[in-house]
């Protein structure tokens, strides 16, 4: 079974695919076309479904054996892009849409098969602005970050409508960070990924934000004060090496 | 007699008219200062100018000696490397900014104030850097106001007022050779009641509000009253954009926050 979900910004595909792929025990596969270098709803599957294959456009050729051998699949479209895949177009799939009630005259619910109720959005994707960094090798002072994260989420910088990243810790940990401005709080989550406790970690982390206004230069500068140096990296990373079995991911 | 105590102003002018207008409808006889009159804002001079020409006692808070002896800082002042690097900048064009006359006055300024019973400090009588947190150990916070030889202290420097009792107070020490039995002991009692009174922030507060905060304390019926002050704070944000410091500061400030230090650990003793 093929399955292509889509929605608002922030709708929670990811979460409702995540809930699917618990439920099978067989591998699986995930695709999530233009994310170009910030792969963060990947990762985060990655993280919590070890079995499931990611898939990105440079391995079509193994994807498409995969969706021939009759794997399950999800497909998870970007708010900002088109809904038809070619590579489907002759392939039987459902539709899902994630839709909140009040966002239900929208084309997601004319597309889909199932509509799914999903976290409401008052995206206005005219005005939209959709900014990525990616900050793999970097790695967090976790204060630091924690007020970045609070300026970002409460408009410091711009009117976030949604943010999420992949940060990595200083005891090298990754955290999975999530808001969305029409639900209560943000949501940190430890990813269960191997600890990073020698060096700089050699896998994806990265942010994204969706908004209106953002002063992207001055989030960058924020992140960028954030970032440990060598020397105090390699300073946490001896206070770890007596308590943490050595794992590098 | 009733005394207004006021603490970390920290260059936002606008705030401290407002609180000295609120002052003048409270019967007040005496204003004391607990210092921090720069850093973070935009107004240093103004700031130390007003102080200055009121007459106004005032002791040395944590940013008024670096400004006047350079950054010299313990953990406790930059919880964050974010803190610090926006420390540092706030450093920077303070000390850029400040006249001879304006360092000169700070560096002139006691670290502590006594009047009768009462002290007052910046942070507390061991350090103008150190915290004097709500949940600081009743032992540290105890022997603070019991170093002074007063009964009440007051400091500032948290950013977050509060008013906290030290009722039936004692401190023992007891030295033990491991060799021997404990010695029975009793405490020593002292005045049944110390007190520290916070006066929170004029200028940066840190409680979600913007509005400045001070004290009224009446020295006879030793009631204090925590009081709250609006103000037109975006004329301190516009400010702050305009002559060049971080904007982030008046994002902070609009809200409420610290522009950047956000001690929270009762249990760190300032090593500087």
């Amino acid at each position: 079974m093929i399955t292509v979900v889509a929605g608002p910004c922030g709708a929670g595909k990811t979460t409702w695919i995540l809930q699917e792929l618990a439920q099978i025990p067989t591998p699986a596969v995930y695709v999530t076309p233009g994310v170009g270098s910030a792969p963060i709803d990947a990762t985060r599957v990655q993280a919590r479904c070890p079995q499931v294959e990611i898939f990105d456009h440079q391995s079509e050729t193994e994807l498409l054996q995969r969706l021939t051998a009759g794997v399950p699949a999800y497909f998870e479209l970007g708010f900002q892009l088109e809904t038809d895949i070619p590579l489907l177009a002759t392939r039987p799939h459902r539709r899902v849409a994630l839709v909140a009630e009040e966002n239900q005259e929208t084309s997601w619910q004319l597309w889909a098969d199932t509509v799914i109720q999903g976290n409401p959005s008052t995206l206005d994707l005219q005005a939209a602005q959709l900014w990525r960094a990616p900050l793999s090798g970097q790695v967090f002072d976790s204060p630091s970050l924690d007020t970045f994260w609070q300026e970002l989420t409460q408009g410091a910088y711009g009117e976030v409508h949604r943010a999420k990243g992949i940060f990595e810790q200083s005891d090298g940990q990754a955290f999975h960070l999530d808001f969305m401005n029409s639900l209560p709080g943000n949501a940190y989550t430890e990813l269960n990924l191997p600890r990073c406790v020698q060096g700089r970690p050699n896998r994806f982390s990265g942010l994204e934000v969706v908004g209106q206004g953002l002063d992207e230069g001055a989030i960058a500068a924020t992140l960028k004060d954030c970032y440990l140096s060598d020397s105090l990296l390699a300073a946490h990373q001896a206070t770890l090496k007596d308590s943490v079995p050595l794992e590098v991911a | 007699m009733n005394i207004a105590v006021l603490s970390c102003i920290h260059s936002n002018l606008a705030a401290l008219e407002a609180v000295l207008r609120d002052i003048d409808q409270q019967s007040v006889d005496q204003i004391y200062c607990l210092g921090d009159l720069v850093g973070y804002g935009p107004y240093p001079n103004e700031v130390v100018a007003r102080i200055r020409e009121l007459d106004i006692p005032t002791c040395q808070g944590c940013w008024d000696e670096d400004i006047v002896d350079g950054l010299n800082a313990c953990d406790c002042s930059y919880p964050s490397l974010l803190a610090e690097t926006r420390g540092h900048l706030a450093h920077e064009w303070t000390n850029r900014e400040v006249t001879p006359e304006t360092r000169a006055y700070l560096a002139s300024l006691p670290l502590t104030l006594q009047q009768d019973n009462l002290c007052f400090v910046h942070g507390s009588p061991h350090s103008q850097h150190e915290y004097l947190l709500p949940d600081t150990s009743a032992f540290i916070a105890l022997e603070r106001v019991l170093a002074t030889g007063a009964d009440t202290l007051f400091c500032g420097h948290t950013h977050v007022p509060y008013v906290r009792n030290l009722e039936n107070s004692h401190l023992t020490l007891t030295a033990v050779h491991p060799a021997t039995p404990s010695p029975s002991h009793s405490p020593t009692p002292l005045s049944s009641l110390k007190r520290i009174i916070n006066a929170g922030s004029v200028g940066e507060p840190r409680h979600g509000r913007p509005h400045a905060t001070y004290v009224i304390y009446d020295t006879d019926s030793q009631q204090a009253q925590l009081r709250e002050v609006e103000y037109d704070y975006t004329q301190t944000c516009a400010a702050i954009r305009e002559k060049g410091l971080p904007a982030i500061f008046a994002w902070r400030l609009s809200q409420g926050l610290e522009y950047a230090e956000k001690a929270d650990d009762p249990t760190h003793v300032c090593e500087r």
